[in-house]
């Protein structure tokens, strides 16, 4: 089973995501900043990122360059955002993201970003 | 009228809306003291981003597109393009509160009315406002514009270089070029969606945040887009750098629900047209085409639709990737991740052999800094190459080549450090730790269906005792009686921790209550013309969640006293050598087992011998009490029920209005108010509280034969005063008690039984010294008992007309214990 | 800096940002016959893409990112074209 790490500070949005991630068997984890996440990674690294940008303390941006510096297996990414500025999706790329995403993500298509990039052959 | 069923994401939704709507107010009113604060500003921003995400999920447009605005404007605020101002932090706390009632009438009806539109549409104008050049919202300029869809034939006008007219979709679909068209059909499959946008960006779109090119370069499933000019482009000389002036054609395969979702922010400014997926195949051929002529499309059949857009999506997102220049201390990471994505896409794909090329690649990439070999791996791959839906042939064929001579160049740093992590293995630990959320919401119904549980429990295992004692004598089993004993402590303790866990989770911060008064402190002082500068101190202090509830009122009451009549305007505060901003301060502290509120303002004060005056003339005291009546006692007046009702008062004194409703508010959850006043200098009010209301600890005292039980709040002590000591003057009695004179009163004779009080062998009576209301007297009772806890119900039907009685408890040899209400019997 | 303006070479770097329209204005307006290098740049804003249509400014490196190039190229051409009129 896949370990999928929830990075956001919108309760409601963590609960939309694991709402769909749960439905497709993932064990999901949330912490609500940069600076809780990277502490789960510490204990236990994930199979899958799915990071928002905008939150206290440590922001997305931060986190995944952390991470992205961090000795543990390279996950994949995902960056959420409410913006669909390019400004913004290039410095998710940057930091460390492998997709960028405008919220709300449609259940399917954060479903099929999944498994794709988990490597999963769906059927 | 939209409507969605109340789901569980629903209700956290609108209960982190109301956290988020809380937090926002108090960011804004923080920002007025101090508008240079970032850190509030970023905060302030983030609440109402955060709310603006959520929103989102749901279908409330209305909310949506007023938080979008608010989001707007701070990020303006933010940037430095507007300049905050108190008018403008009421247009957003407008915005706020509109959210708030939106949030409400979603939680009582599941929707939001079709009235709301309207009101939506006018706060995102007021918000409009405020943002530079967005004063008013010209009709997009440019020809063209306006699509005509007839019935039947959709019909849409193109790009502006055409003439003024509509045109048939074979025109639209003509305009595009074969090989586009050749794509567009390869990826299409019967049932297929296919959507014409016309986007029209307002011209100030770009003040909004909007950068259009990007906008239509994310539509999802784009299958063809291309850039629409005005004709002519304004010479460079006069070109607005500030305002759009092209427009976009876009062709996509993606749902209409998901291109409304996609545009929800702008739809007045697209154009989303059905194009029957026929037309696609008529127009190729008429040219000439025939659908066997067109390449295979590349798709794996055990992919869904979605899983096609996405894989696009992700090998266009690891190539810019790839693309990028800079060469951070995290490069290595990045790379490692996109060879991950690279090869999990390729298993996903079935081909697994392609892992170790990647691998390869990878190292190559890490080993001199280039990743050229990981993007030719991408272009290499048929699948992958297909995917970028908008590469013509050509450019697709040369951008290696390109990239190759790119690379050569662009690099500076060197390859060396970017391998520091490589080989090292992380410890990964076999068991995952799986934990949720740290906290819970929980519904309130559930908390007190668990405390009434636990005070039943309490009140029966109080039965035990008296079960021993039966046991013992009247069944003459003392060891039976000595095991319920032992049972009956380890319950007891039990249950007193349970009791101190649920108080635990009912304990909420007064911050709760206090959170509002930055925003109700701001709206008054403004009304009244009045400056002043509240201060809140010890808002984490926490009480019993009935108790702060319930003192939300009174602490309004008694600031709106304060704004009202207390605190001057600027010119009085002056002219009185006070500074112009009056203050005004709410404290709220522990202390002991009470939770302490203090509201004290340093405006005018209460002139004693106005209060006197009125209070005489309103019958209130006698002309002995007007003589004798020393000034605190006189301040106290104003918390009498006659008094209190008295308007002139408050003009006069500067208080009292609503003063009684503020004590009696408090007296019912067995709280006390004191008031302090000195002319001139200003007010105190401090109301002293217990920090949890469910248990009340009572003295249990005896009279006549039967038990009553008084609040331990009320009792000062507990003495033996000799028959002799006891003076009568007139008809009243009193002792003196640790060198003071106390009044005594018995409580037979407060309660109308006819019975004097007991003594006891050595002559002496047992007085209850108790205060209530800065008011203290001896009760004289029989005999005391033991302190207790008790949960205290209040009385119903007829006996609820008995003042002398605040309520009763059962006691566990099931007997009622009648608790007296102090203040009242006096 | 998103925008490197050599002689009479404007390179483009990464995303280039509503900010820089104005400065590229002025530039252009000062050198009729300048050249853009688009190379290397993964996107712009729609602002800067008005001005170098405007400007009818000659490309002389399509973008590497080919997506962005299926945007430019017939954007950017139609008005070299037109300015050969």
């Amino acid at each position: 089973m896949k370990r999928v790490l929830i990075v956001d500070d919108a309760a409601t949005v963590r609960m939309y995501h694991r709402g769909i991630l749960e439905s497709a068997g993932y064990i999901v984890e949330e912490a609500w900043n940069g600076i809780e996440a990277l502490e789960k990674i510490l204990n236990a690294p994930f199979d899958f990122y799915i990071v928002d940008i905008n939150m206290p303390k440590l922001d997305g941006y931060g986190f995944l360059r952390e991470l992205r510096q961090q000795v543990v297996p390279q996950a994949p990414a995902i960056m959420v955002s409410t913006e669909a500025a390019a400004t913004d999706e290039a410095a998710a790329y940057r930091a460390g993201a492998n997709a960028y995403l405008i919220k709300p993500v449609l259940p399917l298509q954060l479903l099929s970003f999944l498994s794709l990039m988990l490597g999963e052959a769906s059927q | 009228m939209s409507s969605v069923p109340m789901s569980p994401l629903l209700e956290q939704f609108l209960s982190e809306a109301r956290d988020l709507l809380e937090c926002s107010g108090a960011k804004l009113m923080h920002l007025e003291d101090a508008p240079n604060d970032q850190d509030v500003m970023n905060e302030l921003f983030r609440c109402v981003h955060t709310l603006k995400g959520n929103s989102g999920l749901f279908s409330f447009p209305e909310m949506t597109r007023v938080l979008h605005a608010g989001e707007d404007l701070l990020g303006m605020v933010r940037s430095g393009h507007a300049n905050y101002s108190r008018e403008l932090a009421d247009c957003l706390l407008e915005a706020m509160d509109f959210v708030g009632t939106l949030c409400r009438e979603i939680e009582a009806t599941h929707g939001v009315d079709a009235s709301r539109a309207r009101d939506s549409q006018q706060i995102t104008e007021a918000l409009h406002k405020w943002m530079p050049s967005l004063k008013t919202h010209p009709a997009p300029a440019g020809n063209g514009v306006a699509a005509a869809v007839s019935m039947g034939t959709p019909s849409i006008a193109a790009n502006a270089s055409s003439a003024n007219g509509t045109h048939s979709v074979r025109s639209l679909l003509a305009g595009i070029p074969e090989s586009t068209r050749k794509m567009a059909l390869a990826h299409w499959r019967p049932g297929d969606a296919l959507h014409w946008i016309a986007y029209r960006p307002l011209r100030e779109c770009f003040f909004h945040g909007d950068d259009p090119l990007n906008t239509a370069r994310q539509t999802p499933a784009l299958v063809w887009g291309r850039v629409v000019a005005p004709e002519p482009l304004p010479p460079l000389a006069d070109l607005d750098t500030y305002s759009c002036v092209v427009q976009f054609d876009l062709l996509t395969n993606a749902p209409r629900e998901e291109l409304d979702q996609f545009y929800r922010y702008i739809p007045e400014q697209v154009e989303i047209i059905t194009i029957p997926s026929h037309w696609l195949l008529n127009s190729l051929e008429n040219l000439g085409e025939s659908r066997a002529a067109l390449p295979a499309a590349p798709r794996r059949r055990s992919y869904s639709e979605n899983d096609e857009a996405a894989f696009h999506k992700i090998i266009a997102a690891q190539r810019q990737i790839l693309l990028l220049e800079d060469r951070p201390i995290w490069y290595a990471g990045r790379l490692k991740a996109v060879a991950a994505v690279l090869a999990n896409l390729s298993s996903a794909a079935g081909h697994t052999c392609d892992e170790a090329d990647i691998q390869a690649a990878l190292a190559d990439a890490l080993s001199t800094g280039h990743p050229t070999l990981l993007l030719a791996w991408i272009d290499a791959n048929p699948a992958n190459r297909a995917g970028a839906a908008l590469v013509s042939n050509d450019t697709s064929a040369t951008a290696p080549a390109e990239m190759e001579k790119g690379a050569g160049s662009s690099l500076e740093s060197g390859p060396g450090e970017v391998l520091a992590d490589e080989g090292i293995k992380f410890g990964r630990r076999a068991e995952v730790a799986f934990s949720g959320p740290k906290s819970l919401k929980v519904d309130q119904a559930k908390v007190d269906r668990l405390m009434n549980l636990i005070g039943e429990l309490v009140v029966s295992k109080n039965g035990l005792p008296y079960l021993a004692e039966r046991a013992e004598s009247q069944f003459g089993v003392r060891e039976l009686s000595r095991e319920i004993k032992g049972q009956y402590s380890i319950i007891n303790r039990i249950a007193d921790e349970m009791q101190d866990a649920i108080m635990q989770v009912r304990m909420m911060a007064v911050s709760f209550v206090f959170q509002r008064f930055p925003r109700l402190v701001r709206d008054i002082s403004r009304k009244l013309g009045k400056e002043v500068q509240l201060v809140l101190e010890g808002e984490q202090t926490e009480a019993d969640k009935n108790i702060i509830e319930s003192l939300a009122d009174p602490l309004i009451h008694i600031v709106r006293n304060s704004l009202d009549h207390g605190l001057e305007t600027p010119e009085v505060r002056l002219a009185a050598g006070k500074p112009a901003t009056g203050r005004l301060t709410i404290r709220a502290a522990q202390e002991a087992d009470r939770v302490v509120i203090e509201v004290s303002d340093d405006g005018r004060g209460i002139d004693p011998a106005v209060i006197k005056q009125k209070a005489y003339e309103k019958g209130i005291i006698d002309e002995a009490a007007l003589e004798r009546i020393g000034d605190q006692e006189a301040i106290n007046l104003i918390f009498a029920a006659g008094l209190s009702t008295a308007k002139v008062l408050s003009d006069l004194s500067g208080r009292g209005v609503g003063m009684d409703v503020v004590r009696s508010a408090v007296e019912k959850i067995n709280g006390t108010v004191v008031l302090h006043s000195e002319l001139g200098k200003g007010t105190t009010i401090r109301i002293s509280l217990p920090l949890s209301m469910a248990v009340t600890q009572v003295m249990i005292v005896e009279s006549d034969g039967q038990l009553f039980g008084v609040p331990m709040d009320h009792v000062v002590e507990t003495v033996r005063v000799s028959g002799s000591n006891i003076r009568t003057f007139k008809k009243s009695q009193t002792a003196v008690l640790r060198g003071r004179i106390v009044p005594l009163k018995s409580l037979n004779a407060l309660l109308g039984i006819n019975a004097i009080p007991r003594m006891n062998s050595d002559d002496e009576l047992a007085v209850l010294r108790v205060q209530t209301g800065g008011v203290e007297f001896g009760l004289v009772v029989d005999g005391f008992r033991e302190t207790i806890g008790v949960i205290q119900k209040p009385l119903n039907g007829f006996l609820s007309g008995l003042a002398a009685f605040s309520g009763s408890a059962l006691l566990g040899n099931g007997s009622v214990l009648m608790i007296l209400n102090i203040r009242e019997i006096v | 800096m998103p925008i490197e303006y050599k002689k009479n070479r404007a390179l483009f770097r990464d995303v280039v940002t509503v900010e820089e329209a104005e400065g590229l204005l002025e530039w252009l307006q000062t050198r009729p016959g300048a050249q853009a290098d688009l190379a290397a740049c993964s996107h712009l804003h729609t602002a800067n893409l008005q001005v170098l249509m405007s400007a009818k400014a000659r490309i002389s490196k399509w973008p590497k990112d080919p997506g962005l190039r299926a945007w430019l190229e017939p954007a950017l051409q139609t008005a070299e074209l037109n300015s050969g009129k």
